[in-house]
């Protein structure tokens, strides 16, 4: 039994995953990425490695994808963290027609076909407003947890609109609803729908089709996941697995390059 | 083949000597303290500015080549500093810059002007010569040319509505000619201005058909790269004969690369077609990006707007040479407009001619004119075309909002996509 | 008038107060329902973004004439039809569209900045009603400028004569010019409350009052301000120890209604330029000879100015200073919207020129979009705390 594995080194944290031949997930890790990529992205790669109680040498072909996927330094090809999450998606949602995946830096909405191949995208640009970043900038401010930002929003009764977009600035409107005696709930609720907003709007660029999965470390909010659910009138496929989909789309990648090799067809369209 | 290899490649070398010699001029009248008139690459009136011998400066050109010599952002800020919002044209801004800095210029100095000539192809130029028209107090003259009026309707030279617009444009051209005669101290001279408008009648007649070259397998130039050197000879020597010969040769060099089957430097996998203003701050690894997957460029929108268009190969008629001017003014700044706001068909025209297997989509933060619609406009083309589309923004000066990295991703997934489309279309799939 | 009920409900009964409530809650709501009256006795709809627009032809043409403005709403559904580097109300006046809030039968924009003119190539892609630019001339100084413009204008009349089913002649111009020039005289009137007795109307009240004239019928227009401005007048209040200020940069976005009740709070807003194409004729437009020409020769000889127009016989920030020193004003409010090329360009020439005077501004920019101004309240009273006791 031969093996592929997928390593998506993002920006805040790093995933492994690794697929048997028959495209199953045996194995994931996650760690936090921090300052050295090289290091967080083989470390990533020996968690998985544990958790699926494998050898290195049983695994034949890596790729790296995420924004460090050229530090992976042991993986044998890249492929972009869209191409993957698509892929991954389709994986695990076979009717995706739709995914979002929201990540610590930046959003992106892909329409995919049922191959899982990539039909359309586009990501946010040069700001942070309806990313990960814009929840961290929140909890930092009203100094929550991260993990539990969401419940806590799920709990408001009488939400506060956030009118800023921009990451640096939601920490002061946020102070400043705190200074005018709004409830923390009421406030955070604003901040996931404000972050609904912004990436609902990045999927009516590619198109909202009727299957829409979400992915990315972003998902496990249950707040953003009510909020976009709202906004877009859809319930979103989303799993505790969806966290994982870059590495594991990746690691069918490179399951595809072990069968073509196999068969004696090299795969081409990974440089 | 001796002539060959002589030929392939001319249009480069002499195109970028003879963008140094007119830039050296400039640099000459500059250090005798002569002026310049300020004109735009939309409508530049050279064919009249020409028959006065008036040196013309084109501020846009000057603004880019600060990026692509990767010196634009010390220019930003000078302006920046000086109160220019962040948030509007780098090209106005760094002009601003070199104006305040007495026209220094790593190519050298720039004239100061006499006079600023420019259409409302793009209201930035108002806005723009207005700073001129404080800093120095010259005239400043719009020349006022009305596009079209609604999506997919069009009007022809001979219909009412286009004669009224096209008598509008002629009073406007009437009323420059005294203008230029008051800042030269010249007579104007009707036939000078046969002479220089026969010149842009070769370039624009050569220029049409250099463009429609591109269309044969491979393809003889990159209309990103080569195209912009073009670009600069097609707006600085326009009216010249210097500029009617270089196209000519131009003409000889295409069709020469045709018939031998010499294609450009990128291996060709990818057809591709441009839509927007280049990003010049990272001008050659932008290409890149795009060529390390066999991506190549046939087709551009910046080659039809930014050379006015004159794309179109419009020939005026010399009997009657201001009437015709307005003619050939209307329908050339007219139609570089709608290859900004209205390429849509355009592009889906051009699809199946040129063999396009994708569009790349660059707006731009610096340029309104050309940017704010693009999304739309691809969402239109998708809805007619199963065709693959990239969108990524960036800006022709700005660095500070170029993310090479952010760039890379997007364009290696669309490669991703485009390769795995491709294969599917092989295997029967979609 | 088309309706003997008054689109902006049963206002006519009303005290003063009321009626202020309801321009002021017509203006913000973004469901239009003024215009849904109007549609619902079979009127058709004139869209018209802004900056200037000549509705007297719209009106001619039995239509309703209704400024585009934006609004402060989430554009969730245009922003896939744009890039990102925008001013607001371009997105938010097409979400307007996108949603079905605002239904229209035709829709006009203006070469007046690179955004509006691709906003109508973008609006024709996403509609089946005709959205045209009405090609201003660029060039104010031409002697064909106002030729080529009252041509433009003829067009335009035939298309929405074509819509309306009511041709546009001579006289019914003539008629609805008659209309305009008394709805504008009216606004005149309120300008010169708000210059003279400023304490009589609120900064927002005078803003209402003038924008509610872009969504109903000139007709309506005209009673209500002729019923409003003698109640103004007569209002018993005294004057306050506020700041005499122009505020600046309103020509087509328009701030929320909220920061303009916040600089009113501690200034007297005694000029402005908010809304400036619906004030855009400084004198009546003549009746006699071609109302055509008459329109056209009045947009370009008896009219005001903005970044958006370049005429050079009207230097902008001449024409600012003119306008600080007819209101008697102490300082300047200079305001551009986000993202806006010609309102941040001509800030430039603006604080220059102001600079000179030493005539003391307050530089900021500002979204319609907004709902917070925590920040620029803390700026505003900081600046009139400097005013007042230096």
């Amino acid at each position: 039994m031969a093996y592929a594995a997928g390593v998506d080194v993002g920006s805040t944290q790093t995933k492994a995953a690794i697929v048997d031949e028959a495209g199953r997930i045996v194995a994931r890790s996650l760690t936090d990425t921090g300052a050295n990529v090289v290091q967080a992205a083989e470390n990533a790669f020996a968690m998985a490695l544990d958790d699926g109680k494998l050898r290195e040498e049983e695994v034949e072909y890596v790729i790296g994808t995420g924004y460090g996927r050229y530090r992976v330094t042991f993986g044998n090809d890249q492929v972009t963290e869209i191409s993957c999450h698509a892929r991954g998606a389709v994986h695990l949602f076979p009717k995706t027609q739709t995914v979002v995946d929201m990540g610590g830096q930046d959003t992106k909405a892909i329409r995919v076909a049922p191959t899982g191949e990539v039909l359309d995208f586009c990501m946010n640009d040069k700001c942070a407003a309806g990313t990960g970043r814009f929840l961290g900038a929140a909890a930092a401010a009203l100094g929550i947890p991260l993990d539990e930002l969401g419940p806590r929003a799920l709990a408001s009764t009488r939400p506060v609109k956030i009118s800023t977009t921009c990451t640096v600035f939601a920490e002061s409107e946020v102070l400043s609803w705190l200074g005018k005696g709004k409830k923390i709930e009421d406030i955070l609720w604003g901040v996931h729908v404000s972050i609904a907003l912004r990436s609902a709007g990045l999927m009516q660029r590619v198109g909202i089709d009727d299957e829409v999965t979400f992915t990315g470390g972003v998902s496990r909010n249950p707040a953003v996941v009510e909020a976009l659910e709202q906004r877009i009138q859809k319930k979103l496929n989303v799993s505790e697995e969806c966290h994982y989909l870059g590495a594991v789309g990746a690691a069918l990648f490179a399951l595809d390059h072990i069968l073509a090799s196999r068969a004696g067809h090299p795969v081409e369209g990974v440089k | 083949m001796d002539t060959s290899t002589s030929i392939v490649g001319r249009g480069n070398r002499d195109g970028a000597r003879l963008f140094r010699e007119w830039f050296d001029g400039l640099k000459q009248a500059a250090e005798r303290e002569e002026r310049a008139a300020y004109v735009f690459v939309m409508g530049s009136l050279n064919e009249i500015l020409k028959s006065f011998d008036i040196p013309v400066t084109f501020p846009e050109i000057t603004s880019l080549q600060l990026a692509v010599r990767r010196e634009a952002h010390e220019y930003l800020q000078v302006a920046e500093d000086q109160g220019y919002s962040p948030d509007i044209c780098g090209y106005v801004k760094a002009d601003v810059a070199v104006q305040l800095m007495n026209g220094e210029h790593p190519m050298g100095r720039i004239p100061k002007p006499s006079m600023a000539v420019y259409t409302n192809a793009c209201n930035t130029y108002v806005k723009w010569a207005e700073i001129w028209e404080r800093m120095y107090g010259i005239p400043i003259f719009t020349l006022d040319v009305p596009g079209h009026r609604q999506l997919g309707i069009h009007t022809r030279p001979g219909d009412e509505q286009f004669e009224s617009d096209r008598r509008y444009v002629e009073t406007q051209i009437r009323e420059l000619i005294p203008l230029c005669e008051k800042v030269t101290g010249r007579a104007f001279d009707i036939d000078r201005l046969r002479e220089t408008m026969a010149h842009a009648n070769t370039m624009s007649r050569s220029w049409a058909r250099i463009l429609e070259l591109n269309a044969s397998h491979p393809s003889v130039f990159n209309a990103l790269t080569d195209g912009t050197i073009y670009l600069g000879v097609a707006n600085a020597l326009r009216g010249t004969e210097a500029g009617a010969r270089y196209f000519q040769d131009l003409v000889e060099e295409m069709e020469l690369k045709v018939a031998s089957g010499i294609g450009t430097l990128t291996e060709e996998k990818h057809r591709l077609a441009f839509v927007g203003v280049p990003c010049y701050p990272i001008f050659r690894r932008f290409n890149e990006m795009f060529a390390e997957w066999g991506g190549t460029f046939v087709l551009s929108t910046y080659l039809w707007f930014a050379s006015g268009g004159s794309n179109r190969g419009y020939e005026y008629d010399l009997v009657d040479p201001i009437r015709s001017l307005s003619e050939g003014l209307l329908l050339g700044v007219r139609d570089a407009m709608d290859s900004m706001f209205d390429q849509t068909t355009m592009i889906e025209e051009s699809l199946d001619g040129f063999g396009i297997d994708g569009v790349v989509y660059h707006p731009i933060k610096s340029c309104r004119t050309v940017s704010t619609g693009l999304a739309d406009s691809r969402r239109a083309l998708l809805q007619e075309r199963d065709v693959a589309t990239l969108f990524i923004e960036s800006d022709m000066m700005d660095r500070r909002v170029v993310s090479e990295a952010q760039l890379k991703n997007r364009i290696d997934a669309f490669f991703e996509g485009l390769v795995s489309r491709k294969r599917h279309v092989v295997a029967g799939g979609r | 008038m088309k309706t003997s009920t008054p689109l902006l409900g049963p206002w006519q009964d009303q005290p003063l107060e009321e009626v202020l409530g309801l321009c002021r809650d017509t203006i913000e709501e973004a469901d239009f329902s003024a215009v849904d009256r109007w549609r619902a006795t079979g009127g058709k709809v004139a869209g018209h973004f802004q900056v200037y627009f000549p509705c007297e032809v719209a009106h001619a043409a039995g239509m309703l004439p209704v400024k585009v403005r934006g609004a402060p709403v989430e554009p969730t559904a245009a922003e896939s039809r744009f890039g990102s580097y925008l001013c607001s109300i371009i997105k938010t006046s097409l979400q307007l569209a996108l949603e079905g809030k605002l239904q229209l039968d035709a829709f006009f924009s203006h070469p007046i900045c690179d955004a509006a003119r691709n906003l109508a190539a973008i609006w024709g892609r996403n509609f089946d009603y005709p959205a045209q630019i009405v090609y201003l001339p660029q060039n104010a100084n031409s002697a064909g400028s106002a030729t080529y413009l009252a041509h433009e204008y003829r067009r335009v009349a035939r298309l929405l004569g074509e819509i309306s089913g009511i041709e546009v002649t001579d006289e019914r111009l003539r008629d609805s010019i008659r209309l305009y020039n008394r709805s504008r005289e009216l606004v005149r009137e309120l300008y010169e409350i708000k210059r003279e007795t400023p304490w009589k109307v609120s900064a927002e009240d005078g803003y209402a009052l003038v924008a509610v004239g872009g969504l109903i019928p000139v007709e309506e227009h005209i009673q209500l301000l002729e019923a409003v401005l003698p109640a103004l007048r007569a209002r018993d209040a005294n004057p306050e120890d506020r700041v005499r200020v122009v505020f600046e940069g309103a020509f087509c976005e328009q701030p929320p209604l909220d920061l303009i009740r916040l600089v009113g709070r501690s200034c007297y807003i005694v000029d402005d330029d908010f809304l400036i194409g619906l004030r855009w004729m400084t004198e009546d437009v003549p009746v006699q000879g071609s109302p055509f020409d008459a329109l056209a020769e009045s947009y370009l000889e008896r009219s005001s100015y903005s970044p958006v127009q370049h005429d050079n016989r009207k230097p902008k920030e001449k024409m600012l200073l003119d306008r600080v020193h007819r209101a008697r004003a102490d300082a300047v409010v200079l305001t551009a919207a986000k993202m806006c090329e010609p309102g941040l360009e001509e800030q430039v020439a603006y604080v220059k020129a102001l600079d000179h005077e030493r005539i003391r501004y307050f530089l900021s920019e500002f979204e319609e979009n907004a709902s917070s101004f925590g920040a620029l309240e803390l700026q505003v009273e900081t600046f009139v705390e400097s005013l007042l006791f230096t």
